[in-house]
Order: C-alpha cells, then sequence, then structure tokens
C-alpha cells in the first residue's frame, strides 16, 4: 500500500514541476511589477506553439525546440513590459491585472491566426521512446513493491531543480537579484537609490515569460493536450500556491506549489480504500478548501511575514 | 439642486426615468425583431449582453464603491445556474421558487465570503475568492457536468417561457436592479461603503462597521451574480460546465474589465463595458464578413481595447463621457461670460 502510495506521489512529480515553474514567474511578476500577470499562462502557451511547430514541421529535436519557444517568449514578455507596463506605471493594480487580461485576450486571439486551429497537436516528451526496446518509466524497487517513475517527469525534475535553484541563487548573490529584491520593497527608493528599475522589471517579465514557456513544455510532453487555454489550471494554482506560501518571500509561494498538486494527489489515493472510491472526482475540492482554511487561520500565508499597516 | 425640477429636462435627468426610458428602449428592440425589423440573433445577443451587465452592477459596487477586488464572479454565477436546474427541471416547481432558493443560497454563500473578505484584502483577497470560485465549479462540476433545462419546465406565474418572454423577464430585472442600486449609491449606505473604500481606518474611526458594509457589499455582489446565473440558464437553457468558459475565470476577468472600462463608479459605464466586451463581439463585429471568417480577430480587437482604454483612461468610458460634458459646459460658460463682457461694454 504504501508502495503505490509513493507511487501516486511520483506520478504528481510532473505537474508540480509545471506549477512550480508558474508560481515563480507568476511571483517575480507580482514583486516587481505589483500585479497579477494572467497573461502567464497564455504567453506559456504561445511559446509552447511556437515549440510545437519546429517539433513536428523541421523535426526537431524537443531539446533543441524548447529554445525557440522560449525566445519567443521571452521577447513578448520584454515587449509587455515595454511598450505596456513601462508606459502604465500609474495604472493601479487592479487596472493592471485588467490590462493583463486584455493580453490575454489578445493572445488567445493571435494564436489560432498565426497555428491554424489543428484538431490536436503531436507532442513528444523529453525522453522519447519512439526508440525500439525503451520504456517510457522506471522500476525502483521498493519494500517489495516497485514505484513507477516516467523518465520525462525525471528529466523535468532535474531541469526545474536546475533552472529555479540559478534563480535563487541569482536573486541571493547577483546585481540583478539585489535590484529585484528592492524594486519589489521600493519601487521609488529603488530608483533614488540607482537602480535602474526599467531594466529589472524589463528582465522579471523576460524570466518570467521564458520559465512559463519551459513549463507549458514539459506539461505538454506529460502528454497533456496543446491548447489556448491548457495552461490556465497551472497558473490558477501557481495563483493560489502563492497565497498559501505567502507572496513577502520568493520561496513561499515555491513551497506552496510543491504542496498543492501532491496534495491533490495524495488525496486521490484514498479512493484505493472502500467506500471512498468517489472521492477523485472531489480531490481538487478539498484540497482547495483545506487551503482556504489555512489562508483564513493565517493570512499572510504559510511562510509570509505579518505586513503592519499604518494610517 | 436647480429650483426648476419640473422642467422636462430635469425629468430626464432623474435617474429612475432614465432607467424607466433605457428599459422601454430595450424592449422595443425586441419588439422590432419580432416583427423582424431587426434580427432575432441580435435582439438574442442584446439579451445575453443584458445578463451580464445585471452581474456587472454588482460587480460595480463591490468593486467600484467598496473597494473590494473580487474574482469569484463565476462560482456565484454557477450557484444560480444549478439552482435554476434543479428546482425547474429536476423537481419541475415554478421559477419564483427557483427566485427565492437562488437568492437565499447566494445571501448565505456572500455572508461566507464577506468574512472572508474581513481577514484577508486586496489583490490576495481577488486570489483566494478564485479559490473559492474554482471549488464551487468542481463541486458544481462533481455534481452534475451538464445541464440542460427543458422548455416545457420553465414557467413564471403559469407564463410558459421562451428566449422572448425571457428577454423581458432579463430587462425588467436589469432595469429593477438598476433603479435599486442607483438608489443605494446615493444612500447612507452607499457613502459608507465609499468611506470604507477610500481608508478603512477613517471609516472606522467615523463609526462605520466594516463588517456590516463588507458583508453588504459581498451579499449584494452574490445575489447579482447569481440571479444573473439564473437569467442565464432561463435564457440559454443548457450548460456545459466542463467545457463551457461561463463558470471560469475567463467570465470574472471579463466581468471584472467591463466593470473597469464603463467606469468603476458608473452605473451606466457598468452597461457599456459590458457592451463592448460582450455587445460588440456578438451583436455587431459577427456580422461582419471579415470577422466571421476570422473570429480570432474578435477576441484581439477585444484585447486591444480593454489594455488601450486601461492604460489612457483610467476613469473608464464614463470618465471620458464626462469629461466631454464638462469640457462643453465650460465652453458654455465661456460663451455666457463673453456675450455678457461685450454687454458691459457696449453699456
Amino acid at each position: 500500500m504504501f508502495v503505490s502510495f509513493l507511487s501516486t506521489i511520483c506520478a504528481s512529480l510532473l505537474v508540480v514541476c509545471v506549477t512550480v515553474m508558474c508560481t515563480f514567474a507568476v511571483t517575480l511578476i507580482f514583486k516587481t511589477s505589483t500585479t497579477t500577470n494572467f497573461a502567464e499562462g497564455s504567453l506559456a502557451a504561445l511559446g509552447c506553439y511556437v515549440t510545437a511547430t519546429c517539433l513536428n514541421k523541421y523535426n526537431i529535436p524537443v531539446y533543441i525546440g524548447v529554445f525557440p519557444g522560449i525566445a519567443v517568449g521571452v521577447v513578448l514578455g520584454l515587449l509587455i513590459d515595454v511598450a505596456i507596463f513601462r508606459r502604465g506605471r500609474n495604472v493601479n493594480a487592479v487596472g493592471k491585472q485588467i490590462i493583463t487580461m486584455g493580453i490575454v485576450s489578445i493572445i488567445f486571439g493571435a494564436i489560432p491566426l498565426i497555428f491554424g486551429t489543428p484538431e490536436s497537436i503531436p507532442f513528444e516528451p523529453f525522453y522519447n521512446t519512439k526508440k525500439a526496446g525503451t520504456s517510457a518509466n522506471f522500476l525502483i524497487p521498493f519494500m517489495g513493491g516497485k514505484i513507477v517513475l516516467t523518465k520525462h517527469g525525471l528529466i523535468c525534475v532535474i531541469i526545474t531543480v536546475i533552472v529555479i535553484g540559478v534563480l535563487f541563487l541569482l536573486l541571493k548573490h547577483s546585481k540583478w537579484g539585489l535590484g529585484v529584491r528592492c524594486a519589489a520593497s521600493n519601487e521609488y527608493t529603488a530608483e533614488l537609490m540607482g537602480i535602474n528599475t526599467h531594466v529589472i522589471t524589463a528582465m522579471s517579465w523576460a524570466i518570467a515569460a521564458g520559465l512559463g514557456v519551459l513549463g507549458a513544455v514539459m506539461y505538454a510532453g506529460g502528454g497533456v493536450m496543446i491548447s489556448t487555454s491548457f495552461m490556465v489550471t497551472p497558473m490558477v494554482n501557481a495563483f493560489l500556491a502563492g497565497i498559501l506560501g505567502g507572496f513577502s518571500t520568493f520561496y513561499g509561494p515555491v513551497i506552496g506549489a510543491i504542496i498543492i498538486p501532491i496534495a491533490a494527489n495524495a488525496v486521490g489515493f484514498l479512493a484505493n480504500f472502500p467506500g471512498m472510491s468517489s472521492i477523485s472526482r472531489w480531490n481538487m475540492v478539498i484540497v482547495y478548501a483545506a487551503m482556504l482554511v489555512v489562508i483564513l487561520i493565517k493570512p499572510s500565508g504559510l511562510f509570509g511575514k505579518k505586513i503592519v499597516k499604518k494610517v | 439642486m436647480e429650483n426648476n425640477t419640473a422642467s422636462p429636462k430635469n425629468i430626464l435627468k432623474n435617474p429612475p426615468v432614465q432607467i424607466i426610458l433605457f428599459g422601454i428602449v430595450l424592449c422595443l428592440i425586441q419588439v422590432l425583431s419580432m416583427n423582424g425589423v431587426i434580427s432575432s440573433s441580435f435582439a438574442f445577443a442584446l439579451g445575453n449582453t443584458l445578463i451580464y451587465a445585471v452581474m456587472a452592477i454588482g460587480f460595480c459596487l463591490l468593486l467600484g464603491y467598496s473597494g473590494l477586488a473580487s474574482l469569484g464572479t463565476a462560482g456565484f454565477i454557477g450557484i444560480g445556474t444549478y439552482a435554476v436546474y434543479y428546482i425547474m427541471q429536476e423537481n419541475g416547481y415554478p421559477l419564483f421558487l427557483a427566485f427565492l432558493v437562488t437568492l437565499g443560497i447566494s445571501l448565505g454563500l456572500g455572508v461566507v465570503v464577506g468574512f472572508i473578505s474581513l481577514r484577508i484584502e486586496g489583490i490576495y483577497l481577488a486570489i483566494l475568492t478564485l479559490g473559492l470560485s474554482e471549488i464551487i465549479r468542481n463541486v458544481l462540476m462533481a455534481i452534475k457536468p451538464t445541464i440542460k433545462l427543458e422548455l416545457a419546465n420553465s414557467r413564471l406565474f403559469g407564463i410558459q417561457m421562451n428566449d422572448r418572454v425571457a428577454y423581458f423577464l432579463i430587462v425588467i430585472i436589469y432595469c429593477l436592479l438598476m433603479w435599486v442600486t442607483s438608489n443605494l449609491i446615493n444612500s447612507p449606505t452607499g457613502r459608507a461603503m465609499v468611506a470604507m473604500k477610500n481608508s478603512t481606518s477613517a471609516a472606522q474611526a467615523m463609526g462605520i462597521s466594516l463588517m456590516k458594509f463588507r458583508l453588504m457589499a459581498f451579499v449584494i455582489a452574490t445575489v447579482y451574480a447569481a440571479l444573473g446565473g439564473l437569467l442565464y440558464m432561463v435564457y440559454v437553457r443548457n450548460l456545459t460546465t466542463s467545457s463551457s468558459l461561463l463558470l471560469t475565470l475567463t467570465t470574472s476577468l471579463n466581468i471584472l474589465g467591463a466593470v473597469i472600462i464603463g467606469g468603476s463608479k458608473s452605473l451606466w459605464g457598468t452597461f457599456v463595458g459590458t457592451f463592448i466586451i460582450y455587445g460588440i463581439q456578438s451583436m455587431f463585429l459577427s456580422r461582419i464578413p471579415f470577422f466571421v471568417k476570422n473570429p480570432a480577430f474578435i477576441t484581439m480587437v477585444t484585447g486591444v481595447l480593454i489594455v488601450v482604454v486601461v492604460m489612457f483612461f483610467p476613469g473608464g468610458i464614463a470618465q471620458i463621457a464626462s469629461n466631454i460634458s464638462a469640457s462643453f459646459k465650460k465652453r458654455k460658460l465661456a460663451g455666457a461670460a463673453a456675450a455678457a463682457e461685450e454687454k458691459k461694454g457696449e453699456e
């Protein structure tokens, strides 16, 4: 029983990676542009379409094809910041949210115009199983049973750990990271201190968009159908993870992003017990409800710092 | 403010009169479409837009007047749609009962969200209500993925509902809610809400109970959204929760967008905003052959419009309108002053 539970947890690893990517991106934008970037998911989907085109039209393997996708995402992210957010600085927080929603509309319209509306888009995981005789899964013997782990999922975990690790190091030790932390705490003071906040926010948008595309490529590789809105669920989970972990730190949201998919799968695992078979329909409800309770008890999030308000 | 309130020009400035006139115009469109002057799909699209406008009024009160950002509208709509389905289709009770039950459930839900809003504020509240909305959507989807209301089961006070009757019902409810809300805004309640929006601490210092008015704002917004869901079900009559966008974040964002574009502190602005987001698309652009061939362009145009309005006209379209009328008044006053000066000079 315990082994199959571990297998269930391992099955959520891919979704964990995707959610972590999205959450980090959302947190970065939240910190530097003080808005929730609803366009993260659609930007990621657009990049994923580019990668899919490279794969299917030019027969490029996915680990090379992912780069044009990320490049498109990065360029679009920069464009959004330079063309829209830099000019709309005096727009309030809700106004900025609406702007990102407008961008979602634009991208949703642009994707069918650029890529057409095919029935389904074939995509391949990082570990290609087309070669004869290879299995898509690792079977790890453990306590007399076997834990199933997809190779694609494992590669995604490695990529995520490296990318997010490097980003955390950059945040902590690089000049850009210092700038981001300054801009996050107070944009105007940061400017007064001689930090070029334009460059900081532009870079944040670029990195966020790139992370989103990478996440989308991982997600699509795991067998999810690519569509204009296929990244909406990870994005919604990313926002909720941000709230759960608390947006005041960078690591809080990432931990939130790890908790949510694992909790969902763990609740789904209860379906194996007698009399609980219908629980798989309710697993997201249970997880969200539990999260709601946690946030109500601790409004600033699990790892958040309490913000003292002044009159 | 002026003395001669009875003059015909001032009667038109009276909100109830404006609302009734607007309602009559809306009804006329439907009558014209019955006679074949206007195509019936145009009238149907207008009815659909009005349903979203009903939801937007409630949201306008919540965001524009109370300053509470919520992304839970879609979930509240879902409550309305499923209440109608279960009461009318499954149990065969009349629409009136569905109204009452929807009101009851949404009241309860509004109170719950109101209490949440006492603890969490700003963008955090928006994301949390988004989570709540996702919970509702998942629950509804787990209960029944597709709901369909049969025409035979849909009646109100013995009147058989169909598209046209439902349209008139929508117009009546829309006008009623507009009237109630415009009164509410100009009452002490409305002023308390604005005070609360500007500064919670100052409002509390003036003796305004945050709990009372936040709960009230959320209850009103929830009830309006649920009523919108109820009207949607009566009008459109089927909903596939798993594939439809109605109960997803998209709808919540569209309503938010409509209120912002129209001007978050203007009731008429909500209609204009809803019209831009939902109406233009279904009523006009879908008639132009170019857009029929490339429906994706419509989505793009809406997106560009949203970005442009928010970036350059933060007060929304209502502000543009008031700016224009103010500049006219200024010109008129300047003209009058110049004329008076001339007269003086002649003397």
